[in-house]
């Protein structure tokens, strides 16, 4: 991935990472709404956002990636946004919110992924902000039980102290931790517990995040329960471990498990596609006559394999990729059996 | 009054054929089970040794068993798919009693018991003890076969007992004795891998004995030749190097004219014929005529391909016969079976290696349940019921008076029909299923509504014991120790991996306690299979079946050993003949004049089309228990008429359409599947199905005069397509169909 | 915690045979049974044309040595390890485009849509990555599907060949998977066109 500078991606994320640092400056009011105490996150998010573009760039790149990603904007483009937006918004729904693709891949899974992923998606909502100064909170000049939220230098909300809404929000974090903590857990269990994990699990890929989170999480929540319990006695020990967990993640986030969370949306595209492959001609597979894949699609993969080298153009002119997958098998077979036959014996 | 409590629908609901699937998410202990016991598939006469994987007295999967020397870890979808009858929903959990308008209702061992004991005593005391009769099947062990024959004689002391190989290979098992003197097949199939020509007979092996495949095809990698005659172009049958696809019902007129060539070409073992056998002169004269105009005429086999199976099988070194079910279902099995001895002998090719002829037993124990005792006419050893001196030695093992040793008694069909004239009122079933098994099952369902007391044991309520007044819940195969012996004659070891879940209990403790309550206990006294199994040695010694030198601990030492073995020192015999020593009367093989004659029923005008019919792969005979493996179901999951398309043509038949077919015996609705594999004057169904789905409704009852096998491979049908396309299986739920 | 083994045998290599199949669907049935495959069969067995012969056709993943299916994923789900297994798609990655499932020249992947996610043979990696044999190929009761030594096949098949060079229309593709041929040929050209 980062073996050789790719210019344009290098470009893109130089450009992407000084927009942010301008906006942490115009959001933050030159930094007047700046937190200090949080200049480590500060550095990891942005070295986390120059790796993600840089990877994200190099990634739609690829001949694949291109096809789909030019695709999908010219489909939502194409005058049927109207379709395409409610068909966005169908699956945006149905797989990112409530993410049912992954509860069809596993009970355990589905239901752990899910508190995990919105304990992680609350999280973000609340720290990046922190983070970049863009948000902040004030006493309501004038009195000692009124909260002001600040967006951007802008007063945007107020609530009152002492009551469950001041505690929701102040908790914030820690009930996000409690999502991440639940869902790893039942994650954790499964990786234990189930034979087909066990497998082919690996510590890099499958153990390593969950333990990184759960720490992220352990700690931040430590951090609340020392002062309350332990009047901040372990405070340095939590603010310290937890600092150094959130940075390893963010650093983490271009080259590891966690860019999936970055590449995901690339599957709002995919179904744009399926729903414009539908609507198209269908290739038929000449050798079981039935339709099989969208006319488009089967165009599309003859591009990109071209791109990639590949030429599976026949000597009758058609392509073997005008077969379907069960008519490229009995090709297949077909062949062999051909190829025996001549031979004169089946076996041997 | 044996007719069913309520609809069948409603039976069906509450007892199935449900499907059971594995869990998408596993199943939990598969990856540490308590115990992996070694065992065999329960399936067919492969019986394919298998490893199963136990967690909390649950089955939770299975392993392959590599080192098993017949099958090396192969195994079929049936094997594989085998774990899934265990934590089956439609399992029977306790005794249940048939009470008229409310279906089946739980009761417990002692009423059940108590109530069987009354109606047996009522029964034999009004009507004679033969009026109460057994039926047995061969998917039992050794050991319960042995005992439900002795049970049947001792404590029911009735002469009716029959068992399910009568549709299996009682043509073979009669043409053996006739020919060899003796029922086995003469070799193992490891003399398969070097043989020069195979020649199988009737037998769609890569369907019914896949595993059996292996040793096939490493005798062609080994340069050997494939013959397969068949109907239809089978798997095994299509990279064969000759195909004859046989007219149904004219078997014994191919034979006959192969045999015809090789007297003219003189393919004769002339040594062998002169030392050790007789009556080559009859073989030679009932086949004189047989030239192959004529034998083109009757098989429909083109005289090319005749004559040159003649010259493939005649001059060869090495070979090997295989045949089955295809030429034993015949109104004359034995003499198809006699006719194919005929080509072996004539050619001298047995008892030495890589030469040798076999029938291939279709059932679990199709071998071992067919040589202890619970066949009509027949005692433990393989001895005849009828034979003074065989029915001396018996009784004095048993302990009992010789006269009061039941005689010969009834065949399985013929003790249908008994039944249905009112001749046999009381019933007890195990292990059989002929409402589905048995052809003209019309007549069956009306033999069972006329049972004053119907008991069956089983481990799921199958098609007939939905007629039972009470069903007692039985064990599956690994649910109980015991022994079998394979097709090719090897005694294995079955091993208990669980007990029986709920209430159920194994077969041999209820026949035991049976047998007690029934005032024979004192001949019944059992603590284990092995206690049986040692009893069985005794009763078979000296008989030709003999397993007088077999042990538990030598096969579980040798991972099995071949019978006969008379002596505990006896290494077993693999291989059979060798000593050239036959067991006939006068040690020698006996060729026999097989004159071809018609089969039962042959088309005419009103019903001009062939109808044979068979297996697929994923079922197993009357479909007990793989109609309720769901992915079994789902491979195949109805019967389909198989047509050839210029038949199809000729009758307006399109693919899928919904065809009705007619024989004298009823009629039946299957989807037309056009295919050019099957020849044009026949068609095929498949008959695992149950109720409208059954080609058994339209079989014929036609039976072999010597080993009274019913003649399911061939009758007269006329096909009428309905203009409807056939809906798809999942509407018509064929597996578990009314 | 139980990580993956490494007890791969390199000496041992999958042979496959077509015309041995007699289409028992044994292996998939098998392939299913593994708890990496959640009951679903990776491996493929299919009439060629039932209409004509019972010809079928046995397909497992070939295990390409440049595997067009991981080049024409859009989402680099799809990765070779270090034996030349082709994995399946990694599962967070995958978007269920379905490229590789039409791309692959053997018909290998399957798209389950509800998951949202390509699956492939991964040659059981959980059993030889543990030193045993891919479960379709232990059941296999014909042989068409074999896992063993070089040694061992020649000495049961001396007159074929093994060959792992294929040619799709006018491009050739190498693959980990043998399959037996003739003795002496090369390749096998899939390209009825005449």
């Amino acid at each position: 991935m980062f073996t050789t500078l790719n210019l344009a991606a290098l470009l893109t994320a130089t450009l992407a990472t000084l927009g942010l640092v301008v906006s942490i400056f115009v959001g933050s009011r030159n930094l007047g709404n700046f937190d200090p105490a949080l200049i480590a996150y500060l550095f990891g998010c942005i070295f986390a956002c120059f790796g993600v573009v840089y990877r994200y760039i190099v990634w739609l790149q690829r001949p694949p990636t291109w096809r789909y990603f030019v695709r999908g904007w010219q489909l939502f483009f194409s005058g049927k946004a109207i379709v395409y937006g409610w068909e966005l918004t169908k699956h945006f729904v149905v797989n990112f919110l409530g993410q049912r693709f992954i509860r069809n891949r596993g009970k355990a899974l589905g239901y752990g992924h899910f508190l995990m992923a919105w304990g992680c998606m609350l999280a973000f909502a609340v720290t990046f902000p922190l983070v970049f100064g863009w948000i902040h909170f004030g006493l309501k000049p004038g009195g000692i039980d009124t909260y002001e939220i600040y967006t951007f230098g802008f007063k945007t909300a107020e609530f009152p102290l002492h009551t469950w809404i001041a505690t929701l929000i102040f908790n914030a974090l820690n009930w996000s931790a409690i999502l991440v903590i639940a869902g790893v857990m039942l994650l954790m269990r499964r990786r234990l517990t189930h034979a087909g994990q066990i497998a082919i699990q690996t510590f890099e890929n499958d153990w390593l995040p969950l333990l990184l989170l759960l720490a992220i999480s352990v700690t931040g929540i430590g951090i609340s329960l020392d002062y309350k319990l332990m009047e901040g006695r372990a405070h340095q020990f939590m603010a310290i471990t937890h600092a150094i967990t959130v940075i390893l993640f963010l650093i983490w986030m271009p080259f590891g498990k966690f860019f999936h969370i970055i590449q995901r949306p690339a599957q709002l595209g995919i179904a744009i596609y399926r729903k414009a492959g539908a609507e198209g001609p269908q290739a038929v597979c000449p050798h079981t006559g039935e339709e099989f894949l969208p006319g488009m699609q089967v165009d599309d993969l003859k591009t990109v394999t071209a791109q990639l080298g590949c030429d599976f153009t026949r000597k009758d002119g058609k392509s073997h990729l005008d077969y379907s997958p069960r008519g490229k098998r009995a090709l297949l077979a077909r062949a062999h059996l051909k190829a025996r036959a001549e031979s004169g014996r089946y076996f041997g | 009054m044996a007719t069913l409590p309520v609809s069948p629908e409603s039976i069906i609901a509450q007892f199935g054929p449900s499907l059971n699937f594995p869990k998408p998410e596993g199943i939990p202990g598969r990856d540490e089970p308590d115990a992996v016991v070694k065992t065999h598939c329960c399936f067919c006469g492969m019986q394919c040794g298998i490893k199963l994987l136990v967690k909390n007295n649950h089955i939770v999967g299975f392993e392959p068993w590599e080192e098993f020397p017949f099958n090396e870890g192969r195994l079929c979808p049936k094997g594989v798919q085998r774990y899934l009858q265990n934590d089956h929903p439609d399992r029977l959990l306790t005794p249940i009693v048939r009470v008229a308008g409310k279906g089946f209702e739980k009761t417990g061992w002692d009423p059940a018991m108590e109530r069987i004991v009354s109606e047996i005593q009522r029964i034999q005391s009004e009507h004679g003890n033969d009026a109460f009769a057994m039926l047995s099947g061969v998917s039992l062990t050794n050991e319960k076969s042995y005992l439900v024959g002795k049970f049947a004689r001792v404590a029911l002391k009735t002469k009716n007992l029959d068992y399910n190989g009568r549709l299996c290979m009682v043509s073979a098992g009669a043409g053996n004795k006739k020919a060899f003197g003796l029922d086995r097949g003469s070799n193992n199939y490891s003399d398969l891998a070097h043989a020069e020509v195979i020649m199988i007979c009737g037998t769609n092996v890569s369907e019914t004995f896949p595993t059996l495949t292996h040793w096939i095809w490493q005798a062609r990698d080994n340069g050997g030749q494939l013959i397969v005659v068949d109907p239809r172009l089978t798997p095994i049958a299509r990279t064969a190097d000759l195909h004859l696809p046989v007219r149904p019902g004219r078997d014994s007129a191919l034979y006959g004219a192969i045999l015809h060539q090789l007297i003219k070409h003189d393919w004769l073992d002339r040594d062998f014929i002169a030392n050790h056998t007789t009556d080559f002169d009859k073989a030679c004269e009932a086949v004189a005529d047989y030239d192959l105009d004529w034998a083109e005429r009757i098989t429909g086999i083109e005289k090319a391909k005749i004559l040159r199976a003649a010259e493939m099988w005649g001059p060869a070194r090495t070979s090997f016969l295989l045949h089955a079910r295809g030429i034993e279902h015949h109104s004359k099995g034995v003499e198809n079976v006699l006719a194919c001895i005929n080509l072996v002998l004539a050619t001298g090719r047995i008892g030495k290696p890589y030469c040798g002829y076999a029938t291939i037993t279709g059932q679990g124990n199709g071998q071992g349940g067919r040589e202890h005792g619970h066949k009509c006419d027949q005692l433990p050893g393989n001895r005849d019921i009828e034979n003074p001196e065989h029915r001396k030695y018996i009784s004095q093992v048993w302990g009992i008076e010789e006269k009061d040793m039941p005689g010969k008694g009834l065949t399985a069909y013929e003790l249908m029909e008994a039944i249905h004239r009112g001749e046999i009122k009381g019933l007890l079933s195990i292990c059989f299923n002929p409402l589905v098994s048995l052809p003209n099952n019309s007549m069956i369902r009306e033999a069972l509504e006329k049972l004053e007391f119907y008991v069956a044991i089983d481990f799921f309520l199958n098609e007939t014991a939905r007629h039972a007044d009470i069903v007692l819940p039985g064990s599956l195969h690994e649910e109980e120790d015991g022994t079998v012996t394979t097709a090719e004659g090897r005694v294995t070891r079955i091993r208990k991996a669980i007990d029986p879940p709920g209430d159920a209990r194994t077969d041999t403790s209820i026949l035991l306690e049976l047998a007690n309550r029934l005032g024979a206990g004192k001949h019944f006294s059992y603590e284990t299979s092995e206690d049986i199994f040692n009893e069985l040695r005794v009763a078979s010694k000296g008989g030709t079946a003999d397993y007088f030198g077999i042990t538990y601990q030598k096969i579980e030492d040798n991972m099995g050993v071949f019978w006969p073995c008379p002596s505990e020192d006896h290494p077993g015999t693999p291989r059979l003949w060798e000593d050239r020593k036959f067991k006939t009367p006068d040690g020698r093989a006996h060729f026999h004049g097989v004159a071809y004659r018609d089969p039962g029923e042959v088309t005419d005008a009103d019903y001009p089309v062939i109808l044979t019919t068979g297996r697929v792969v994923s079922q197993y005979l009357s479909g007990t228990q793989t109609r309720r493996i769901g992915k079994l179901v789902q491979q195949y999951p109805e019967p389909l008429l198989e047509i050839h398309p210029k038949l199809a043509a000729r009758l307006g038949i399109r693919d899928r359409e919904t065809v009705r077919v007619s024989t004298r015996r009823g009629c039946a609705e299957f989807p037309a599947q056009l295919v050019e594999t099957i020849r044009e004057d026949t068609v095929f169904i498949p008959y695992h199905w149950p109720g409208k789905k059954s080609a058994n409704q339209l079989t014929s009852g036609h039976l072999d005069p010597i080993s009274k096998i019913p003649e399911f491979k061939v009758c007269a049908c006329k096909l009428e397509p309905t203009g409807k396309l056939a809906p798809s299986p999942e509407v018509s739920q064929a597996w578990a169909s009314v | 915690m139980g990580l993956r083994m490494n007890a791969f045998r390199t000496d041992q290599e999958f042979f496959l045979d077509p015309q041995r199949c007699i289409g028992c669907h044994a292996c998939e049935m098998a392939c299913a049974e593994c708890e990496t495959n959640g009951q679903l069969p990776m491996i493929h067995v299919d009439y060629v044309d039932r209409y004509f012969t019972p010809q079928t056709s046995v397909q497992i993943c070939m295990h390409c040595e440049d595997p067009v299916c991981a080049k024409v994923c859009p989402a680099v789900a799809i990765e070779k390890d270090e034996y030349g297994i082709v994995h399946t798609a990694k599962t967070d990655r995958c978007i269920a485009c379905s490229n590789c499932v039409n791309a692959c020249p053997f018909g290998v992947p399957r798209k389950i849509q509800p998951m949202d996610l390509m699956v492939k043979c991964n040659m059981c990696y959980d059993r030889t990555s543990a030193g045993k044999k891919p479960m379709c190929a232990t059941v296999c009761p014909s042989g068409a599907l074999f896992y063993g030594t070089r040694e061992e096949m020649t000495r049961k098949r001396p007159n074929s060949s093994p060959v792992n060079s294929f040619k799709f229309g006018k491009q050739t593709v190498k693959t980990r998977v043998n399959i037996m041929m003739p003795k002496g040929a090369t390749e096998l050209v899939v390209d009825d066109s005449e």
